[in-house]
């Protein structure tokens, strides 16, 4: 019981942790196609910007200036760069972002060096929110949690209640189409990629704070993102979140789990066999749950490649 | 059998000297297919006897590229038959369609665009001659092929142009390249969709000539709007309107057809 | 034309064969590293460029190519059989097209976006798994061997690698192109231009399709074996999504859409990485740079320029584009020596041992040392220089540009002309 509530909560918080950091990225690379490989890079940007807030004008301002700055990056890296490519391809527009991480993580070793920065909430959020079997559970997981709402739901609301979602998705099909119905696509996108990318900032402006920020942070999560947007669905809010949770539930689950494929041949008798022929088979659900995500994501791709949410491929 | 040497059937424009009995080639019965919740072909039952030249006509959104998509395999029907030479192939892959006798070209010119034009012929030809995966030859060496890409290049007139890029083509030989290919997988019966669509008077009046001649001894179906090409290409014309067929048979019988008149033809035909 | 072209190649492979005699081990290493990755580069090539299946996960078969030869060869050094050295890479070739035939088999059901997404996590799937799996990839280690000597070779000497690998690469090479001019080759090409019709002519797609990637995954193994021969071990980072990007970034800087380009980007980069990690730690950062820029200024790679070149500019016309390079070039240096200089110092400046000095001397301006001057972090003069350099850079670069411009309409004017009656 104990272990199956902490793990749920573990989960939960993972999952949304996830979804906060794929959020933007549902926009650039699930609406607009843009296959932007920076995003994680952006959100451990954000993580910094806070940190060095934190230093001098304190964490609010750092949770408000991050998203602006990185979200006025976006801009730049939008209007000069990407939309110079964009008509070569997808390689392109894969490799001028894989250039623009290495840049990003470099300048960022440049100034703040190989290691961890210390990177705190205000002491005031410091305190558990509430103890479920002996163990404290902090109140800034909440924070985290509450922000992924947030995001969630202004996210939702942005592309169920205004046009903006139809117009961005028939501009990928159409765009001499939608431009003639009088839409400014260039502003549009750019606005677009923009928020995508002050999400990211936001992200890690928020989870910095809690988890460890450092250099390395943004290659955790470099394709788990996309496996985020392809499992949930291109475009698809909902989807993104729905992932986001199903992947933090299962390794957060996983990673207490000592189950093995051999255990699944003991059921059958074959135990011994299985133990003996080793290799795959004796691994544990706990060692390979970094997997999970990947072998969720092949599945999804070649079962029902439009995601969990996507309406067609 | 290459796909130069002229049957000894068909001569064009007389369907009554087959001397094959006139079992179709190709034969639709109760063909259907639905988009979700929408019926697009409802139930379309049509016949191809060999060597004759068949119109589709209808109007616009009448679902003749779809009904051609069914046939060659592009999509699944969602009930019905097709039957070519006496074999069901409704839900076969394309591939296999294609082997089996049956090619067709597509309304929105659909080649190679970064390739010559020999070499686009050249895929249709080389996969004809069997070489499919082969790997342990060059292309050059297969003087076969290189010859029936010749002679395909004379036929639609591009021999000029054998190296040039296809996308630096122009329109008309752009659609001149769209049907050679389709023939050179040398079909027993093709379907061309709406082969002089978007050309000048002078240009169509080209590709009738050109269709003619290429398509010597072949079965054909054709999917067109300009009654002039339907007339004087075709020996038999089936209408198409709202996924089902209300008339089918010879030219003349069909444009006195009230009901034709009255759902297509119009004014168009009463003069 | 062709005849000059083989002339090169028998140069070439001349250069190749005598370069060990003058070259010490070190650098020998180095070509022997530019080689096995313009091989792979080439292979990938093979995938992309020609069948436009844009792969993100073919670390995956370089890594496996690379596991396949480390075992092979331990179970040549435990005596269970004997088996030739130099053959060793046949090791990588049947791992990497057994692997690209079931992997691909799966990949080219899809294809563009998805294609790519599915090649991605079958090599994320491999490069989280493998450092679990001890008795296959060594866990985390990796796993390490030696190479037995055969045929009368020791190969413990740097040359004889070096042979080996000429050899495999040459060889390889010359598949691959002549792979171009075959039936498949050429198939291979209409499928990158338009899959859908393809299938309307007779040809089940997806088999074509898996194969000519696994063709792509064989040759991948054989850069992996080699890999592993030279280095003697393997580690599961070859399978990381890095690796994966490393020869995408390589096969376009060379160009994708020429067949020697990427070979070319592939050696060149990875020179450009071995001696610039010499030299500063911010080497990433100057590869991230190099990335952006040429994706934005010459997104065809350098193949594609130099194609461009060969097939446009006029006889004699190379005269006129001298001098308009020459000014691209000093913009460039100049441009390149502003942002190096704040980066550099930058690194001095906040250095440990740096800001421990500035701490004892009590506050007062220590000078710092860098290309052999001493500047002073607190004077005018001494950010002026990067500065400056920048502002030049940055006044000329309109310039350049328009006159680079001019004079390339100048070089191959007659060029259009020309096209048109060919
Ligand atoms: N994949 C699809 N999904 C949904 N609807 C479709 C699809 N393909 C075609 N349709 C619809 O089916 C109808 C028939 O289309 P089709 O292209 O077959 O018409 P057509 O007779 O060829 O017209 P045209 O003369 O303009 O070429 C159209 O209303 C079209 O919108
Ligand atoms: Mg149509």
């Amino acid at each position: 019981m104990e272990y199956l509530v902490v793990s749920t909560l573990n989960g939960v918080v993972h999952g949304l942790l996830l979804f906060m950091v794929s959020a933007g990225l549902t926009l650039i690379f699930g609406m607009m196609g843009v296959l932007n490989f920076s995003h994680a890079w952006f959100y451990m940007l954000g993580a910094y910007i806070g940190f060095t807030c934190t230093r001098t004008i304190g964490f609010w301002p750092g949770i408000i200036l991050a998203p602006l700055l990185v979200g006025a990056l976006g801009v730049f890296v939008e209007r000069y760069m990407l939309r110079r490519v964009h008509k070569y391809g997808h390689a392109h527009e894969l490799l001028l972002t894989f250039g623009l991480a290495f840049i990003i993580e470099e300048v960022i070793k440049l100034f703040y060096g190989d290691f961890p920065v210390s990177y705190q909430m205000p002491s005031y959020m410091r305190f558990a929110a509430f103890t479920i079997f002996d163990t404290n559970y902090p109140f800034y997981r909440l924070f985290i949690g509450g922000v992924a709402g947030l995001i969630f739901v202004g996210l939702y609301l942005l592309l169920t209640r205004t046009r903006i979602g139809i117009i961005v998705r028939a501009a990928t099909f159409r765009p001499t189409t939608v431009e003639a119905l009088g839409h400014n696509l260039p502003v549009i996108f750019m606005g677009v990629f923009a928020a995508g990318a002050a999400l990211a900032g936001l992200a890690g402006a928020v989870a910095g704070a809690f988890f460890p920020t450092s250099p390395n942070m943004a290659t955790d999560f470099g394709t788990l993102v996309f496996v985020v947007t392809v499992v949930g669905g291109l475009g698809s809010v909902e989807g993104a979140l729905i992932a986001s949770l199903m992947i933090g539930l299962f390794i957060s689950f996983s990673v207490g789990l000592n189950w093995a494929l051999a255990d699944l041949f003991g059921i059958v008798g074959l135990g011994p066999w299985a133990q003996a022929f080793g290799g795959i088979l004796t691994l544990k659900l706990s060692t390979i749950a970094n997997s999970m995500p990947f072998l969720l994501m092949l599945f999804i791709l070649l079962v029902r490649p439009a995601g969990l949410m996507g309406d067609r491929q | 059998m290459t796909a130069i040497a002229p049957a000894p059937t068909a001569s064009a424009g007389s369907g009554s000297d087959v001397q094959i009995p006139s079992s179709p080639v190709l034969e639709l019965r109760d063909l259907r297919k639905s988009f979700g919740e929408t019926k697009i072909i409802r139930g379309v039952n049509l016949a191809v006897k060999r060597g004759e030249r068949h119109a589709l006509i209808g109007p616009n959104g009448a679902g003749k590229s779809t009904l051609f998509n069914l046939i060659s395999g592009h999509y699944v029907p969602t009930s019905g038959e097709v039957v070519l030479n006496g074999k069901q192939i409704g839900g076969l892959q394309p591939h296999v369609i294609n082997r089996l006798g049956l090619s067709r070209s597509f309304q929105i010119t659909n080649l190679f665009p970064r390739l010559s034009v020999a070499e686009n012929l050249r895929i249709s030809v080389m996969g004809q001659h069997g070489y499919r995966f082969s790997m342990f030859r060059p292309v050059a060496g297969l003087t076969a092929v290189t010859a029936e890409v010749d002679q395909f290049l004379e036929k639609i007139r591009l021999t000029r142009r054998r190296d040039d890029n296809v996308g630096d083509l122009a329109y008309s030989e752009q659609r001149a390249l769209e049907i050679g290919m389709s023939l050179a997988t040398n079909p027993e019966i093709l379907l061309l969709d709406e082969p002089t669509a978007g050309m000048s008077l002078e240009e169509t009046a080209y590709m009738v000539e050109l269709i003619r001649t290429v398509t010597e001894g072949k079965t054909l179906l054709v999917v067109e709007h300009d009654m002039s090409v339907v007339f004087g290409l075709c020996d038999q014309i089936s209408v198409l309107v709202y996924g089902e067929v209300i008339a089918t048979g010879e030219p003349a019988a069909v444009r006195n057809n009230p009901k034709v008149q009255e759902a297509y033809l119009g004014e168009e035909v009463a003069t | 034309m062709t005849r000059l072209r083989y002339l090169l190649i028998l140069i070439a492979l001349g250069v190749f064969a005598i370069l060990p005699v003058f070259l010490s081990g070190n650098l020998l290493n180095a070509i022997i590293k530019m080689m096995i990755s313009a091989l792979f580069a080439l292979a990938f090539t093979l995938a992309m460029g020609q069948a436009g299946m844009l792969s993100f996960g073919h670390a995956a078969y370089y890594g496996l190519g690379a596991f396949a030869a480390v075992h092979a060869m331990r179970f040549v050094e435990a005596g269970a059989f004997s088996f030739p050295t130099p053959l060793i890479p046949l090791a990588g070739a049947a791992v990497g097209f057994l692997f690209g035939l079931l992997f691909g088999w799966f990949a080219t059901q899809r294809s563009g976006v998805y294609f790519s997404m599915v090649t991605l996590a079958l090599a994320e799937l491999l490069y989280t798994l493998a450092p679990t799996w001890n008795s296959l990839f060594g866990g985390e280690s990796g796993i390490s061997t030696i190479r037995g000597a055969s045929w009368g070779i020791s190969f413990g000497d740097d040359a004889h690698v070096y042979y080996l690998t000429l050899f495999w690469v040459t060889l390889a090479t010359w598949c691959l192109w002549a792979f171009t001019r075959t039936p498949l080759g050429r198939l291979a090409l209409a499928l990158r231009d338009n899959e859908h019709r393809v299938r309307f002519l007779g040809f089940n797609t997806h088999m074509a399709r898996t194969l000519i990637f696994a063709l792509s995954c064989l040759f991948t193994g054989v850069a992996g074996a080699l890999l592993a021969i030279a280095t003697e071990a393997a580690n599961y980072t070859a399978f990381s999504s890095k690796a994966s990007a490393d020869v995408v970034l390589q096969t376009f800087i060379g160009g994708a859409g020429t067949f020697f380009g990427p070979a070319l980007g592939a050696a060149s980069m990875t020179f450009f990485a071995r001696v610039t990690s010499d030299l500063t730690r911010s080497w990433l950062l100057y590869q991230g740079l190099l990335f952006v820029l040429v994706m934005l200024f010459v997104p065809d790679g350098i193949g594609g320029l130099i194609a461009e070149h060969s097939k446009k500019v006029k006889k004699g016309g190379y005269k006129a584009l001298v001098l308009p390079y020459l000014l691209c070039l000093v913009t460039g240096l100049l441009l390149l020596a502003g942002v190096v200089f704040l980066v550099e110092s930058t690194h001095i400046l906040l250095s440990d041992g740096y800001i421990a000095k500035t701490k004892s001397s009590g506050g007062a301006a220590v000078p710092f040392s860098f290309f052999g001057q001493d500047f002073n972090p607190r004077s005018w003069v001494t950010w002026s220089i990067p500065i400056g350099l920048l502002l030049a850079g940055a006044a000329l670069m309109p310039a350049a540009m328009k006159v680079t411009g001019r004079a390339w309409l100048h070089a191959t004017q007659s060029a259009p002309a020309q096209g048109e009656t060919a």
